[in-house]
């Protein structure tokens, strides 16, 4: 996935040579395209091994997957990251008419110790490179829930050149909530659709 | 402002990243530092540039209205009152009394909802982490789920049209109003008994980022800045719109110009829109169109430029709309308050400290759908 | 609607007089030997200028003590396509307690005008915007870099009427099959236009 983000390299059809010979010509591309193809280039995801499924036999996995799990749903910490209107909505359903502290879910500014990270808003091709580096800097296992119609595939705005079609575009998405903005029971909703996945897929989960 | 060193040093830059709690939003700042004090900032602003002008020019009129909630989507009502009006005016439109009054009394609770986020998100940047928040948006719920029997939607309601509103509002009304005033000055006197008299606070936002007024209109400010800094202007008074000019409220004005007279002029800013609201609610006709009769299918105004301003809760939002005579705008400038309010961050922060840097930014209440648009 | 519809219809706005006494008076008192059109806009007094006697006609307006002209509200860009650009002032004078608009037109291949930052410092970040959606440069500028757009392909300007919005199933920087490369808008040096020709072919 990473080749088709960057820009062709042949102006002749299927010829094996001329790549290399336009590799060696970066003046047929400018500054601004190769800042953009930057940009727009996919996270690289990685697929950690956890300690413990080397050492483990396979039959302690079971409820060592099983209290893992528990444990990690139990205890959701998204950062956040709200970045236009959907925060609004994000941080009503982090207060008191509907509470998302009783499901264990409590809103830390670090990326380096959060668990998920709901993209709440409208992800621009300028903002793009923070997003990458946020996702990079938190820790496996982390999920991303992408809350609102911009985050899903650019929302009300998807036809200006400048706004991201979507932020699954450049980290993996695990949860999509629709919605201009979701209601905060919809960002409930997701949230325990979120933790009936990290049960389901808990044996599979490094 | 010269500090004595008794060694070397050099300025630190510091990059306050599009993602902080503390920053409302994707807004970047890169500060030269000197120790704590702040030497130079220089704003980067743009993250959440989404083109509303572009979109705009390939809507039809109506359609438009969606994309000015979400400008300030803080202030939604009070941004589609000024484009829905901007459209009347070219299209020599009048709405009806009661669509009038509707309109603004929406407009005012609008006003009040993003005055509550102003209180609630200026007690979090100073270190009331929760508290101020949760006082805030309980109120906010209230009103909103009055926004939501009207309009059907809690936040981006697209609710009025060029002529009126959209359908009628619901039979129970007048009642839901007044019940909400009341509610709403419940949590209001707990978010003041919190944060008005409070020695912290006092003392973490008097004399902090102060501007004079010429330095305000030479910048551009408007709205409770300029009017913390001195200048009584009130669009809803000088120069007014709709039907603003027949309710009977004051204007706060401030004096020093610091975070602390801000934070003061949105509070009294408050109650004064409290007052409007009840003012309205006894004067509104009870039954009546909401619509004039001789609405046209396709809304082609004549041609004609306008630019047309409002009372925004951050201060003067303006469109400017350019009409040639199709069904969709030729050019939808957006003159949005946050924008010019923002080129003054460098002139009032330099000579703080980094704390202080937070407290400024928080007191200038930005909005950033509306300074990136 | 295609350009060529929108540009069939497009009908321009009536020249109306201003009434006596207002504000174009003042101004044509103040710089008698400049020539400007004057019309009455629906809320303030339009005045229509050139674009090289823009510079002594906001002078006037800041400094003069009848016009007093301390608030830019609000600068922005227009395209009018072959009639050319114009950058438009909305004023405010917190003294006299009036507004009025200057409308500068200036030819669609020399687009420059003189700042206003020296003026108002109000218009720095108003015009980095307005050069950066437009291209129009303004001669003087402290500080000419973009504000709200990423990158530095300045010759890629988004609110001009000949780059338009393109339909929803648009190519925006990743590659589509050939259907959707016809359907969408690549601008132009951006190297993904060989691409498409070439998957059309195929």
């Amino acid at each position: 996935m990473s080749e088709e983000a960057k820009a062709p390299e042949s102006t002749q059809p299927a010829e094996e040579a001329a790549p290399a010979l336009i590799e060696l010509l970066p003046v047929r591309q400018s500054i601004g395209i190769q800042l953009e193809n930057e940009r727009l280039r996919p996270v690289e995801i990685e697929r950690p091994r956890a300690l413990y499924r080397s050492l483990l036999p396979g039959v302690l996995q079971v409820p060592a997957d099983y209290v893992l799990a528990a444990a990690r749903k139990s205890s959701l910490w998204p950062m956040t990251f709200g970045l236009a209107c959907c925060a609004i909505e994000m941080i009503a359903t982090y207060m008191s008419h509907y509470d998302l502290d009783r499901f264990g879910i409590v809103p830390w500014a670090s990326p380096r110790q959060c668990d998920v990270m709901i993209v709440a808003g409208t992800v621009t091709k300028k903002m793009a490179p923070a997003v990458k580096l946020l996702y990079q800097q938190m820790p496996n296992p982390k999920w991303v829930i992408a809350m609102g119609a911009c985050a899903t595939n650019g929302g009300p705005y998807t036809r200006y050149d400048r706004v991201l079609q979507g932020v699954d575009k450049i980290v993996p998405v695990d949860i999509y909530v629709p919605g201009c903005p979701p209601r905060p029971e919809a960002l409930m909703d997701g949230f325990i659709a979120l933790q009936n996945k990290i049960m389901e897929e808990r044996s599979r989960t490094g | 402002m010269a500090v004595e060193h008794e060694f070397e040093t050099i300025d630190l830059n510091v990059n306050i990243g599009p993602q902080h709690p503390a920053t409302h939003g994707v807004f970047r700042m890169v500060m030269t530092i000197d120790g704590e004090l702040v030497v130079d900032v220089v704003p980067h602003i743009g993250y959440l540039h989404r083109g509303a002008e572009k979109l705009s020019e390939n809507l039809d009129y109506r359609q438009a209205i969606g994309i000015q909630d979400r400008t300030d989507y803080l202030g939604g009502f009070n941004c589609e009152l000024c484009y829905v009006q901007a459209v009347e005016k070219l299209a020599g439109l009048t709405p009806p009394e009661r669509a009038e009054y509707i309109r603004v009394i929406l407009a005012e609770f609008n006003r009040i909802t993003s005055h509550f986020m102003f209180l609630g998100a200026f007690g979090t940047d100073l270190g009331i982490f929760g508290t101020a928040f949760t006082y805030a948006f309980r109120e906010r719920e209230y009103i909103q789920d009055l926004f939501e029997e009207v309009s059907g939607d809690r936040m981006m309601y697209a609710y009025f049209r060029p002529g009126g509103l959209a359908w009628d509002v619901p039979d129970n009304f007048k009642d839901r109003v007044r019940w909400l005033t009341k509610q709403a000055m419940v949590g209001f006197g707990d978010l003041d008994k919190l944060l008005t008299d409070n020695e912290i606070f006092i003392a973490r936002t008097r004399d902090i980022g102060k501007i004079s007024a010429e330095d305000a209109i030479d910048y551009g400010m408007t709205g409770p800045m300029l009017r913390a800094s001195g200048v009584k202007y009130d669009l809803r008074k000088d120069e007014p719109y709709s039907i603003y000019d027949r309710f009977d409220f004051d204007v706060p004005v401030g004096r020093h110009g610091d975070c602390y007279d801000r934070y003061l002029v949105r509070l009294e800013e408050v109650r004064q829109s409290v007052r409007i609201i009840e003012q309205a609610v006894e004067q509104m006709p009870d039954s009546g169109p909401f619509l004039p009769e001789k609405m046209p299918r396709a809304l082609r105004p004549a041609p004609g430029e306008v630019y047309m301003r409002c009372e925004n809760p951050r201060g003067e939002y303006g469109i400017y709309l350019i009409a040639r005579g199709q069904t969709q705008p030729y050019r939808l400038r957006i003159r949005s308050a946050c924008f010019c309010n923002l080129g003054a961050l460098r002139k009032m922060t330099v000579g703080h400290y980094i704390a202080d840097a937070v407290t400024i930014l928080g007191s200038t209440d930005i909005v950033l759908g509306e300074v990136d648009r | 609607m295609s350009p060529e519809d929108r540009r069939r219809e497009v009908k321009e706005a009536a020249i109306v007089p201003p009434p006596p006494g207002s504000v174009a008076d003042l101004f044509q008192e103040a710089l008698p030997d400049v020539e400007f059109t004057a019309t009455q806009g629906v809320l303030d007094v339009i005045l229509i200028i050139g674009r090289d006697d823009a510079p002594p006609v906001l002078e006037a307006a800041k400094n003069h003590p009848k016009l007093a002209f301390d608030f830019l509200r609000n600068l922005s860009g227009v395209d009018y396509e072959d009639a050319g650009m114009e950058v438009v002032y909305h004023l405010f004078s917190y003294k006299h307690r009036h507004n009025v608009t200057v409308r500068a037109k200036m030819p669609a291949d020399d687009l420059h005008i003189k700042t206003a930052t020296g003026l108002w410092a109000a218009a720095d970040w108003h015009e980095r915007e307005a050069a950066e959606m437009f291209g129009i440069t303004f001669d003087g500028h402290p500080n000419p870099v973009p504000l709200l757009l990423p990158e530095d392909m300045l010759d890629h300007h988004p609110l001009r009427k000949d780059n338009p919005l393109a339909p929803l199933e648009v190519w925006q920087g990743t590659m589509l099959g050939p259907e959707m490369a016809r359907a969408g808008y690549i601008p132009p040096g951006s190297g993904f236009e060989v691409q498409a020709e070439e998957e059309g072919e195929e």
